[in-house]
């Protein structure tokens, strides 16, 4: 009986080791009944019963454009755990969307498709706008990911906050010395947190990416196939020892320091805040989950060093195909991003449908972004959209009248989430530590860094 | 009259003599109720064999490989296991969790047990307090997070803060300092399942023979060594057998640490299975996999260990 | 009567009555803090604007109550379509989990085959083994059997818990064999004894493996929401995390009391049978 047992044990091991996890060779195209190509595209978690119906709508729409396509919606959220199984389990939908900051990784790692050739084809192909356009680059620059949204960081305000505190909110910080003495000053007359900043989830090396470019640092140089890690610098060692001033010497950053993304949105909608950076599109949901208070809001353009290397963080979003497609299925899913996420940007009906729906939905209009394109179709675009704008435009000029003026600059390409993790632990340490070495921190951050990239 | 018995001779020859032994032939287990034994235990075998067996057998697989979900993997040896060894974050995150570990058995030990006492001695309303005490873990986690996530804010007006002011006690920084954020999340971890680790020893202590305290009372034994000397032996195997479940469950905390902190502040509360998490999702999107299962492999081993010395050890202490 | 540690003359006298009586309150008023407490905040957040509940969780309706938060919870998140799943994938566990443990509690218990032990060994194994881990390989083995999207993917392997099969084990290891033999003697086979004699006198131990496994159930956020990607099969454990980021957060804390409302009421009503009646005795003796 044992003998047995175990010998079902073993087959068992046997057979589902031969099964392996995923497999080499050509993927067939899915094809339905009607010899139609299937394709699975991914469509928002959530949305609301009007915003469902106009996606249908542009199903439909493409559908009659392509006859021998057969689009199937499939709701899709990006989340580290169900994104990694979906991927292996191969059920994953044909054209999904993933964040700037993965997508280099998904290129290293091969786990998205090579679309290059076929998004080479697009009319726009050559009027991307080139920094955006890296973030879905190669290392030998071809287009394998397509940049459907692009954004910059930018200095999140509270106008209220500023009003009590007797600063004006017309007229926000422009250096990164006024923002220590803006924060000081909320924190003394309001007893609010004057700045405060993203630490976890990779979100603090985020940020402190965003402040070392801003004084004109850089995180990694890469030169040919050798990445070198450049975070034990000088512009760095400004940017944690002003953290670590406003944090232990002026007491302006309030008591709670493991920020997310979504929590330090909450907080800043709650008024707990007076400033912080984050990317400059945030206004969607501080007021659609927070139910912020329009009048609160105030954003201005990220407060850059005198250096000529100094520049702001961008971000966006890209719009991928799996890898475990077949031929047909690929053209189908580029042809759909031109369509669907594209479409948004260069066709009128399109915007105006995209704009009307989040208007009716009660999701803001107008928030600011940067062109994924050239300047010329952004600027169109912002046209087409301008009658259903509900976003408090005044408050936001601070911002809106100088982004352009600023240079964008891509994210470090290599390794750039565990990068990010990294530079997590450094900023958690100036915060929750009064002696806090940074000089060791920074070093010991770098090593690891160059640790990291040295392996990949 | 008895009768003797004289011992028969035995007769020892050079050969050994073997008698000759029935064989265990399939019809003899089959006549012994084997096949209907099987049948009975095919739901167990079949459930456990592909979900739960087989993924173990394919993570082990794993572990030996280099993958990125998408194609075929590769097989490194043990490249995996040097990898794990070689990250300085490991030391840090066992440390943790043998912190956590020691925190949630000081506290979540000893309050179940010692509130199980108090209820069953209520008259009447025991339901309530049992109820009570178990509705913590009937909330779903994503609720219990957004609640002890407002508790747990560290300015003056969060809400543990505001209750501590009010007793003139200064606002305390629970997560967000590194040396209070392990016991900030050790308290929430006890909140959300000391109930029913205190269901098991309420049914334990009701199992108790009334007849051994009488015995007791008669030797004139106060409540104190009532307890002493009769409950808490009669609760023995009770209290082995939650002992090491609790250090195997707390071992393995995860949702904590996760949801709570995110590791922070400084790997102040990275545990190994939040690190098995990282390996897995989160940075590398699945492409260190390999590393994953390579640790929960050496956790599982550590713990089976761990288990198997203190089944020996509790043996003469236990009293089945 | 059924006494405790305590003797009716001891409860008789005031010096033992009063201590004891006094740490009974205030036993009572921690678990009414610590177990009502935070039920209360949620009801009272339920109702109140997101921007009260952010600014100052603690004020009771600082600036009134907002009743139209339920309404827009039912009909936004469509509430009752997903309670619908919740309860068939809590059912559906609630057997699978139930036939698992009693069939083989039967088997290694009562029946004691010869390889028994190892059996049970290899269950109890599983639970050094990271359920993290497990994710992608059981993942793949779902995908494999095309269970996606359908509620087999929960309910089979929710039946691989081997806490379960040890309790009922133990369990039915206490229950006195003569009842068995008799009913063998009587010429029952196997399958009867299990069915007429066992079954009947595990109520207890039903009712308690029930209640882990509905509880269990309703609780599952990670491993639906993995398997089950049609919002139309979604449990709310699943479904609310999903609109977290699309609905405000007022209206996202109602959905979330409307969703914990029913298991919590569901436990009150049936928390009598496995809290007294010594539903665990069995389980948990000598």
């Amino acid at each position: 009986m044992r003998s047995f047992l175990s010998a079902t044990v073993v087959s068992c091991a046997l057979v589902l080791a031969a099964c392996g996890s995923g497999g080499g060779g050509a993927v067939e195209d899915e094809v339905n009944a009607d010899g139609k190509v299937i394709l699975e595209v991914a469509m928002d978690a959530g949305l609301e019963q009007n915003a469902v119906d106009a996606f249908e709508a542009r199903v439909a729409q493409f559908e009659k454009a392509h006859p021998d396509v057969d689009v199937r919606p499939q709701e899709y959220t990006w989340t580290a755990a169900t994104f990694t199984s979906q991927l292996a389990g191969g059920t994953i939908p044909d054209v999904f969307t993933v964040p700037f900051t993965d997508g280099r990784g998904l290129i290293e790692r091969g786990q998205i498709a090579d679309v290059s050739t076929l998004v080479a084809k697009l009319p726009y192909a050559k009027s991307f706008n080139p920094n955006v356009a890296r973030a879905g680059q190669a290392i030998d620059g071809k287009q394998w990911a397509v940049p459907i949204a692009a954004y910059a960081q930018a200095l999140h305000y509270n106008r209220t906050l500023f009003t009590q505190a007797g600063l004006d909110p017309d007229d926000p910080p422009s250096t990164w010395a006024e923002v220590r003495s803006a924060a000081r000053q909320i924190t003394a007359r309001t007893g609010q947190a004057g700045y405060a900043q993203m630490t976890t989830d990779n979100t603090g090396g985020w940020i402190l990416a965003t402040a070392d470019y801003a004084y004109g640092g850089r995180l990694e140089i890469l030169k040919g196939d050798k990445a070198t890690a450049t975070i034990d610098t000088d512009q760095m060692a400004d940017v944690l020892t002003l953290v670590r001033s406003m944090r232990w010497d002026d007491g302006s950053m309030g008591a709670n320091f493991l920020y997310d993304w979504a929590g330090i949105n909450q907080d800043f909608a709650a008024g707990r805040i007076g400033m912080y950076v984050s990317g400059g599109g945030n206004y969607g949901n501080l007021v659609t989950q927070n139910a912020l208070k329009p009048a609160d809001y105030g954003v201005t353009v990220l407060p850059l060093a005198d250096d000529r290397d100094a520049g702001v963080l961008g971000g966006g979003t890209l719009a991928v195909v799996s890898p475990k497609t077949g031929e047909k299925t690929r053209a189908a899913a580029v042809q759909w991003i031109d369509f669907f996420y594209l479409g948004k940007l260069t066709d009128k009906a399109a915007a105006v449908l995209n704009a009307k729906t989040q208007a009716e939905s009660g999701q803001p209009v107008g928030t600011p972004d940067l062109p994924v394109l050239d300047r010329a179709t952004w600027d169109a675009q912002q046209k087409w959209i301008a009658q259903y704008v509900n976003v408090p435009v005044d408050q936001l000029k601070p911002y809106t009248s100088r982004m352009f003026d600023q240079p964008l600059l891509p994210e470090p390409a290599r390794s750039t989430q565990d990068v990010y993790k990294i530079l997590d632990n450094v900023v958690q340490t100036v915060l929750t530590d009064r002696n806090a070495d940074i000089p060791s921190l920074l070093a010991d951050a770098q090593s690891q860094a160059q640790a990291l990239l040295d392996r990949g | 009259m008895a009768v003797k018995i004289l011992p028969r001779p035995v007769r020892t020859t050079a050969v050994r003599a073997r008698a000759p032994r029935r064989r265990r032939g399939p019809r003899t287990w089959l006549r012994g109720g084997g096949l209907s034994t099987l049948v009975f235990l095919s739901p167990l075998l079949v459930v456990f064999g592909f979900f739960s067996w087989g993924p173990i057998i394919q993570s082990v697989v794993m572990s030996v490989q280099e993958t990125n979900l998408v194609t075929a993997a590769t097989f490194v040896g043990l490249d995996n296991f040097a990898a794990v060894f070689a990250d300085p974050l490991l030391w840090t995150a066992v440390r943790n969790t043998l912190w956590f570990a020691l925190l949630a058995l000081l506290l979540g030990y000893p309050v179940p047990l010692v509130a199980a006492v108090l209820i069953s001695e209520v008259r009447g309303r025991r339901g309530l307090f049992a109820a009570l005490a178990y509705l913590p873990v009937v909330v779903p986690p994503v609720v219990a997070v957004l609640l002890w996530k407002f508790f747990f804010d560290a300015g003056p007006h969060g809400v543990f803060n505001t209750i501590l002011g009010a007793v003139g006690l200064g606002p305390a920084q629970w997560l967000q300092d590194a040396d209070s954020a392990m016991p900030s999340l050790v308290l929430e971890a006890t909140w959300a399942a000391a109930g029913g680790t205190m269901i098991i020893y309420l049914a334990a202590l009701a199992a108790v023979p009334p007849e051994l305290y009488e015995a007791a009372e008669i030797d004139g034994a106060s409540v104190w060594r009532k307890v002493w000397h009769v409950t808490l032996p009669n609760l023995r195997n009770v209290l082995l057998v939650t002992f090491i479940l609790q250090i195997i469950g707390t071992a393995q905390v995860f949702l904590e640490p996760f949801l709570f902190t995110g590791g922070g502040p400084a790997h102040a509360t990275t545990t190994v299975l939040l690190l098995i998490y990282d390996y897995a999702f989160a940075d590398s999107l699945g492409g260190d996999y390999g590393r994953a299962t390579a640790l929960s492999l050496l956790l599982a081993a550590v713990l089976a260990v761990f288990s198997a010395v203190y089944f020996r050890v509790t043996r003469s202490w236990s009293t089945s | 009567m059924s006494r405790g540690v305590i003797s009716p003359a001891e409860w008789a006298s005031p010096r033992v009555r009063r201590p004891l009586r006094v740490l009974q309150g205030v036993l009572l008023a921690a678990l009414l803090v610590v177990g009502l407490g935070p039920m209360l905040w949620l009801a009272k957040a339920a109702v109140t604007p997101t921007q009260d509940t952010l600014r100052s969780p603690l004020a009771i309706f600082p600036h009134g109550i907002d009743l139209a938060n339920l309404a827009t919870a039912w009909t936004r998140v469509n509430i009752d379509k997903y309670f619908l799943n919740t309860v068939v994938m809590a059912a559906g566990s609630w057997l699978v989990q139930l036939v698992v443990a009693t069939t083989a509690g039967y088997a290694l218990a009562v029946l004691r085959p010869r390889y028994g032990k190892l059996v049970s060994g290899v269950v109890l194994a599983t639970l050094f083994v990271p359920s993290i881990v497990l994710l992608v390989p059981l993942y793949l083995t779902v995908v494999r059997a095309s269970m996606v999207n359908t509620f087999w993917a929960v309910w089979l392997p929710a039946g691989a818990n081997a806490f379960n099969v040890v309790i009922v084990q133990r369990f039915f290891a206490n229950l006195p064999r003569e009842v068995f033999e008799a009913a063998r003697v009587d010429g029952a086979g196997p399958f009867r004894v299990f069915w007429s004699v066992v079954l009947p006198m595990s109520r207890p131990i039903i009712g308690v493996v029930s209640v882990f496994a509905v509880v269990a159930s309703w609780k599952d956020f990670l491993w639906p929401l993995l398997v089950l990607p049609d919002p139309a099969v979604q449990p709310l454990s699943v479904r609310l995390p999903a609109l977290q980021r699309y609905v405000e957060l007022d209206v996202f804390l109602a959905a979330l009391a409307i969703s914990s409302v029913i298991p919590i009421a569901l436990f009150l009503v049936f928390q009598r049978l496995f809290l007294r009646g010594g539903a665990l005795e069995g389980a948990v003796k000598g």
